[in-house]
């Protein structure tokens, strides 16, 4: 069969027409779906482990506020220890009224500094300087002690005892305590 | 048998070329391959509609977590924070040194022929707390060097299953100047000066060590 110049140019035509819608069909088309395609797949799978890590955050705060009651019974009972108000008010009446519950009349209680403890939220330690002008020491050995059992958040820092030269049998005593607070 | 004669041979000739029209069936193969990509086209199209359709529910699910992650952060650190305080707390309340079983100590070693005049107690540090304790007085006696001497001694071996490395030394031990009466005698003094020193508790336990990207 002998193809004529018309159906030639036909063919060639048809082709060129041909190789047109093809590169059209991928480039045009097809392309940009892909792409967008990919893109969207991406960003399926980036928030994938964002949600995993969102549920995961939100369950590990509800078992840490389901075991938290228990955790921190012993920090609701150390609170209700603490009155409330500015411990100025309140430390040094209540030293006074320990010692002399003990038979030690005369306590001065001074305070000396104030420690906010960064790891202590919430809390705050203060220093206080009890002065005891005249004890005897086995009643002041004894209020210590009762001081040590019944103030759980009283600590002693310091301690001096020194003789009196006006009364051999009676000692002035010094304390340094640190107690926690409320902030 | 009879001969035909076909007269419109070159009709049927020119029928016969034009269903075998190249061009005609190009064109069919063309709308076939049309058809082929337009049918991946739509696929593609409806796959990435539903790729869409679940972009945009897990978006949806993503700000809907998201804020309540950020709560529930903030309430964890918050929740760690209170209970990492109410650890130290209770941590500082067990760990506490107590002076009165000390000075009950002292008091059991302190013989009759000494007069503390002065005691003075320093605690230190966090966990493993160090104790100073500083002893003024007089011992009387024969020989009341080793009055005081023995005094030292018998702290440091009150002490020693108590309390964590336990030394005790002389400051100073002088002769004193005065006679003091004793059981009915006159008898001769020391001024000593002790220096007791301690440790209580446990030491803190040392952070873990968080390993640097290289």
């Amino acid at each position: 069969m002998k193809l004529g110049k018309e159906e030639v140019q036909k063919i060639v035509l048809g082709t060129l027409i041909c190789f047109g819608v093809v590169y059209s069909y991928f480039n045009l088309l097809l392309g940009p779906l892909s792409k967008r395609h990919a893109a969207l797949e991406k960003s399926l799978v980036a928030l994938g482990p964002e949600i995993a890590a969102a549920k995961a955050q939100i369950k590990k705060t509800q078992d840490i506020e389901a075991s938290a009651p228990g955790r921190m019974a012993t920090t609701r009972q150390v609170v209700a220890m603490i009155p409330e108000g500015s411990p100025v008010a309140w430390f040094p009446p209540r030293v006074s009224d320990f010692f002399k519950k003990q038979g030690l009349e005369k306590a001065t209680t001074k305070l000396n500094s104030e420690v906010v403890d960064k790891e202590m939220a919430g809390f705050r330690r203060m220093s206080w300087g009890i002065d005891l002008p005249k004890v005897g020491f086995v009643p002041f050995a004894t209020a210590i002690a009762a001081l040590e059992n019944e103030e759980p958040l009283v600590e002693i820092n310091n301690l001096q005892i020194d003789t009196t030269r006006e009364d051999v049998e009676m000692q002035h005593a010094l304390l340094t305590v640190s107690n926690i607070v409320k902030q | 048998m009879a001969l035909h004669l076909n007269l419109y041979h070159e009709v049927v000739k020119a029928k016969a070329l034009q269903r075998r029209d190249p061009l005609k069936l190009s064109m069919y193969g063309l709308a076939a391959v049309v058809a082929c990509f337009a049918g991946y086209y739509a696929t593609q199209l409806l796959k990435l509609h539903s790729i869409n359709t679940e972009l945009g529910k897990v978006r949806a699910e993503f700000a809907k977590l998201e804020p309540d992650a950020k709560i529930a952060k903030k309430r964890e650190e918050e929740l760690n924070s209170q209970m990492k305080a109410g650890d130290l707390i209770v941590k500082r309340v067990e760990n506490r040194f107590y002076w009165a079983p000390m000075l009950e100590q002292i008091m059991q070693v302190v013989p009759r022929e000494v007069q503390v005049t002065r005691l003075v107690g320093d605690l230190t540090g966090d966990g493993l707390r160090r104790c100073q304790i500083s002893l003024d007085g007089l011992s009387a006696g024969a020989d009341p060097r080793k009055v005081a001497e023995d005094l030292r001694t018998a702290i440091a071996e009150k002490f020693s299953p108590t309390y964590k490395t336990v030394t005790s030394k002389f400051r100073s031990l002088e002769d004193g100047t005065e006679m003091v009466m004793l059981d009915g005698k006159q008898v001769p003094t020391a001024i000593f000066a002790i220096n007791v020193e301690f440790f209580s508790g446990e030491e803190k336990a040392a952070q873990p060590v968080r390993k640097g990207k290289k």
